[in-house]
């Protein structure tokens, strides 16, 4: 760093105005000088940047305030009050590439959605997809309450997650968006007020984001996004499928973090494969009693099956398609978390096709 | 292909909640912006009540289910309280201008710079890298428990914790890009009294960081071409102003709603203020205040080096002088102009203090 000093002279083309003296004591302090981090490929992206001290993520982050990773501390400020302050309690390492890709797929309801495509309906068919829209609107609302609600208690420290969490919120607000645009577009309208245990599970979770990320990737998250999927492939016209295929994207990235992060916590705390096994058996257990509700799954049933007609055979065989697709993606996902999953250990609401 | 299910398995179908709808027939259009949130406030879906009694999280307009639990928890359930008309403007401008920091900033005509121009953009870049995210942590605080019959405003606040995450990585990536590195924290943002973090009202925290906090930085951003010595950081500046200009707008209209709608609360905002425009010129969290690690760097990059300190000082205070300015403008059009008339505000004393 330079050690020039500083000439005190008033311009005589100016106006007279006292300049201070200046101190210059904020100069050649940093911890770690001469950084020079070049674009790749995908940009300037904000893993890129951990190099050195700037990449160093400590197991605990007491620092109360707002000091950047890798600047020096501020000494004496007053506390913000960040209540998740470790490491093992928010981590993912996969964070940072996900918030680049969430900001390169990023999309607009209002414009990247062919709305035309939308063309009436039979009323049924219309009544059954406003329906979904209506549940799946409020599984958005309840993932914005969510994360918005833990993301400003995250200490500084892990930007990283933070920062994904401000992509996932936004997704949270698509999804809330599109559906509601999707249910008011068609002649149709909102539907009945889901009644949800999964919503309140979630929304109860205060104790841990772990916890919480549990519910949220491996019950909620991946019910929503195998269930996008058949509404994919059984899509009335091209806005939906547009709309489906950006919800998938937008929860897999969810999915992802909060498997990384289950994975990074479970390998280093024992414990937390116990709370976590209990929360996903309570979490797995709500969303049976939900599903005993026939509101969603008779909507889902409609759809899958063309309408009224076709929904008790046909729609329902799908639905128990989809029921059990997700029920085996889940075991995979536990098995690979090295969390104990079978088939057998599942609510029954998992095996449809057994006679109860 | 879906497996067959056994007839006997599968249930009765109620269909019952099919007349259980929302108001029906809606026909949203799709305008010249695509579907915007303003094309879907149709009929009794767009009517926003002044007092929400909604305690489950439903959408605005499905049809309650009595048996629906109180699981919202919500504190902000006064339309004036966090109010904004035209907020889906803002909200898909928002979503229609969002931006990566990795691609869209021209990050390859960064060249080395002089040691004391570097020192001063990598001190500048850590205090923005620090403060840039209260506006991230606390409209995200406020997003958990407001209800969901607001979620126009709602979308806005979301998209700005988007926004502030971007800007909080744009900066570090920014200090870490050309051979220098973070420098030293400021503690601009803390814990303090009357503190963004810690106010307990909506309109007292969104007037102290949307329209003093903020404004001051939209300042400092508009005339970013000042202080930039490459494309990337022009491009840096030009494109965080485009978002700040929203957040700022958020804020005036907000206020402008609530002066109009809860005219009982005009004295308190004015207290607001009081003690907003007091800290304007001091506050840590301007650039251009009186701390030194800020206002010495902003004047090394604004003079031209170490040692054009004092024309770099005398830009500052034009700067100071403008930041004053365009707040006395934002605050005329939020419906508080009086203070300005009546003697209240002391911004006159301020503008000559400005020098100091
Ligand atoms: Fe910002
Ligand atoms: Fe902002």
């Amino acid at each position: 760093m330079s050690k020039s000093s500083s000439k005190k002279k008033p311009s005589d083309a100016s106006p007279p105005m006292e300049i201070p003296e200046p101190k210059f004591n904020w100069m050649n302090q940093s911890r770690q000088w001469g950084t020079r981090v070049s674009p790749g490929k995908a940009g300037l992206t904000l893993d890129s940047l951990n190099v050195g001290i700037y990449g160093e993520v400590p197991p605990r982050w007491t620092d109360q305030g707002r000091n950047p990773r890798g600047a020096i501390p501020v000494k004496g400020a007053l506390p913000i009050g960040y209540s998740v302050t470790e490491k093992i309690g928010l981590w993912a390492p996969c964070a940072a590439e996900l918030y680049e890709e969430a900001i390169q797929r990023r999309w607009a309801p209002a414009t990247d959605v062919p709305w035309s495509s939308v063309q009436a309906l039979p009323d049924d068919v219309e009544t059954a997809i406003c329906q979904i829209c209506t549940e799946i609107s409020q599984y958005a609302n309840v993932d914005i309450e969510v994360i918005t609600n833990w993301q400003h208690r995250m200490s500084y420290g892990y930007h990283e997650v933070k920062q994904f969490l401000a992509t996932a919120s936004l997704d949270a607000a698509r999804r809330y968006e599109a559906l509601r645009k999707r249910a008011l577009i068609n002649g149709g309208g909102l539907g009945l007020e889901p009644v949800d245990q999964v919503n309140r599970f979630l929304l109860e979770s205060r104790g841990g984001w772990t916890e919480t990320v549990a519910g949220i990737a491996l019950v909620r998250g991946l019910f929503l996004a195998t269930m996008c999927e058949y509404l994919f492939r059984h899509a009335y016209n091209d806005a939906e499928r547009a709309i489906y295929s950006h919800v998938i994207q937008d929860v897999a990235r969810l999915i992802t973090y909060g498997v990384d992060h289950l994975r990074y916590s479970l390998a280093r705390d024992e414990e937390k494969a116990s709370t976590t096994t209990t929360m996903i058996a309570i979490g797995l257990a709500l969303l049976a009693r939900d599903l005993r509700d026939p509101v969603l799954r008779e909507a889902l049933a409609i759809v899958f099956g063309g309408g009224v007609a076709g929904a008790r055979r046909e729609g329902m065989s799908v639905f128990f398609d989809f029921i059990e697709d997700f029920r085996d993606r889940h075991i995979d996902l536990r098995r690979w978390l090295n969390l104990p999953a079978d088939v057998k250990s599942m609510p029954r609401a998992f095996r449809p096709r057994e006679q109860h | 292909m879906s497996n067959p299910a056994n007839d006997e398995i599968l249930p009765e179908l109620h269909l019952s909640w099919m007349k259980r709808r929302g108001p029906w027939n809606t026909h949203a259009e799709p305008g010249k912006y695509g579907l915007t949130l303003a094309d879907i406030q149709v009929g009794e879906y767009g009517e926003t009540p002044e007092e929400s009694s909604n305690l489950t999280g439903r959408s605005r307009g499905s049809t309650p289910r009595s048996t629906a639990m109180r699981i919202g928890g919500y504190t902000v359930r006064s339309k004036s309280d966090i109010w904004v008309e035209n907020a889906s403007f803002l909200y898909e401008e928002a979503l229609q201008r969002q931006w990566s920091s990795a691609t869209d900033v021209p990050w390859n005509t960064i060249e080395p710079l002089p040691d004391d121009v570097e020192q001063a953009q990598c001190q500048l870049a850590t205090f923005l890298t620090e403060v840039e995210f209260v506006a991230g942590d606390v409209p995200a605080r406020w997003i958990s428990t407001t209800t969901p019959d607001y979620f126009e405003a709602r979308q806005v606040l979301l998209a700005q914790v988007m926004d502030e995450s971007r800007h909080m990585d744009v900066f570090r990536k920014r200090a870490l890009a050309n051979g220098g590195g973070l420098m030293k924290a400021t503690g601009a943002t803390a814990g303090f009294v009357g503190g963004i973090d810690l106010s307990r009202d909506f309109t007292e925290m969104s007037s102290r960081l949307h329209i003093s906090g903020e404004g001051a930085v939209l300042t400092i951003f508009r005339m970013g071409e000042l202080m930039a010595y490459n494309d990337a950081e022009k491009a840096i500046y030009r494109l965080c102003a485009q978002d700040e200009a929203r957040h700022v707008a958020f804020g005036v209209m907000h206020l402008r709603y609530m002066s109009q709608n809860a005219p009982e609360r005009r004295e308190e905002i004015d207290t607001y203020l009081d003690e907003a425009e007091r800290a304007m010129l001091t506050d840590a969290a301007n650039p251009a205040g009186r701390l030194t690690q800020t206002s010495e760097s902003l004047c090394i990059l604004l003079g031209g080096g170490r040692d054009k300190f004092d024309e770099g000082f005398r830009k500052i205070v034009a700067i100071r002088r403008r930041q004053l300015q365009e707040y006395k403008k934002r605050v005329i059009s939020a419906g508080f102009g009086e203070r300005f008339e009546n003697g209240r505000s002391r911004l006159n004393e301020m503008m000559a203090q400005a020098a100091a």
